[in-house]
């Protein structure tokens, strides 16, 4: 018997196609500069489907464009506005995500709802106007560099809150139990009081 | 077999809710408790199974459960699988807390169908077939909880042959699977804890 069902296992397995098992689907958006990198796939590590459909909106729900996924699950928008930026993808068999990518990781330098001015670079009276502009310039410069920099850290962060520890495991277990202890507690002391008048309960009464 | 927040529709989302909460009130009426412990240790398992992935080709697999929670605890399948989907969506954030009633549903109803299918299996006085029908039980659980989940998304909208051929399809292996370890399951408890499943009265033999 265990023969066949290990040569049946082997059938599933060879048929088996390579997504859509029970798991979560998990994805970042990361911004360098205006362009907002992001990825999406399973919590197992397999990645989204070539071609999946990235819609992107902001906060209220106006469309801001579409994307599509390429082998690996990884996309690119390149932002127009400084608005948050919410990425909602469907992966089929109720597999949803929804990523937001908030106002502050887009460079203030582009424009749209709630994006202050670029800070004023020339508060000091010494600062002449070459140096202003060569700030004015710099200034992507420099949000793209820093963006670049912390990506990974934001993206290791992401895999960190995504996965369980120990703790959350043991956790669970604890609550379980101690609900188990709560009925059996309540159920005693409807025993203890109630006495024979709750005998409804069949047979059983040996604890 | 976790459906997300958001890929469900509100009446869906309403109904499922519902349903659960009828099945609760059911389970916690016909739930013996002198049994209570038994509840507890088999939503523990549901609750840690999910998180055990097991490679399994390219891919991984986990354990539902369902077919044997359903054989052993009947109708208490919908508080235990209920309290052990909140926490999974607490700790592990698995499935949501809007889809909660329906995911109850889809995992709680086929666990309760497996106990009037194969309860009379699994206290045959031949542990072989006994075990057959564990994994039987096993695996019908899990076919029965893709059509649900297929038919959940298909009521919101998407297309429900497809969505459940490609569902039944790629579970194929978590049945097999399932059905493997429901059927071992039964056939190691029968030996050692016959009790757990209670079935200490119902035959003598060994």
């Amino acid at each position: 018997m265990t023969k066949r069902l290990l040569s049946l296992l082997l059938l599933g397995w060879l048929l088996l196609p390579l997504h859509a098992l029970a798991h979560n689907v998990i994805g970042g958006v990361y911004a360098i500069g205006d362009q907002i990198e992001g990825e999406i796939g399973f919590s197992n590590g397999d990645m989204a489907h070539e071609g999946t459909l990235v819609r992107i909106s902001d906060g209220n729900g106006r469309e801001l464009g579409q994307v599509t996924t390429d082998a690996e699950g990884f996309f690119v928008f390149t932002a127009t506005e400084r608005v948050e930026h919410h990425f909602f993808a469907d992966l089929g068999a109720g597999h949803v995500v929804e990523m937001v990518l908030p106002l502050e990781q887009l460079p203030v330098t582009l424009a749209g709802s709630g994006s202050s001015k670029p800070a004023e670079p020339t508060k000091n009276g010494t600062t002449s106007n070459a140096e202003a502009v060569d700030l004015q310039q710099l200034q992507p410069l420099i949000e793209q560099a820093v963006a670049r920099q912390v990506a990974p850290l934001r993206k290791e962060l992401a895999a960190y809150k995504e996965k369980a520890s120990l703790q959350d495991v043991l956790g669970g277990i604890g609550y379980i139990f101690g609900l188990c202890g709560l009925g059996i507690w309540l159920r005693h002391r409807q025993t203890a009081s109630g006495g024979a008048s709750s005998e409804s309960r069949d047979n059983a009464t040996g604890a | 077999m976790h459906i997300v927040d958001g890929a469900l529709s509100l009446p869906v989302l309403a109904g499922g809710a519902a349903l659960a909460l009828g099945g609760v009130a059911i389970g916690l009426k016909k739930m013996d408790y002198d049994h209570l412990p038994q509840v507890g240790v088999l939503s523990a398992a549901f609750f840690i199974a999910s998180y055990i992935h097991l490679p399994l080709g390219f891919s991984s697999v986990h354990l539902i459960l369902n077919g044997l929670i359903g054989l052993a605890l009947g109708w208490a399948a919908f508080p235990a699988l209920l309290v052990a989907l909140i926490l999974q969506a607490v700790f592990f954030g698995f499935g949501g807390f809007l889809v909660l009633g329906v995911n109850t549903f889809n995992i709680a109803l086929p666990a309760v169908l497996v106990f009037y299918l194969c309860r009379g299996g699994i206290i045959a006085a031949s542990p072989k077939v006994a075990a057959l029908w564990g994994a039987l039980g096993g695996a019908s659980a899990i076919a029965l909880t893709t059509i649900l989940v297929a038919a959940s998304l298909a009521l919101s909208g998407e297309a429900f042959v497809l969505a459940a051929k490609a569902t039944l399809i790629a579970h194929i292996p978590v049945m097999l699977v399932e059905g493997f370890v429901t059927g071992a399951a039964v056939l190691l408890i029968r030996q050692v804890k016959p009790e757990f499943l209670n079935i200490s009265e119902e035959w003598d033999h060994d």
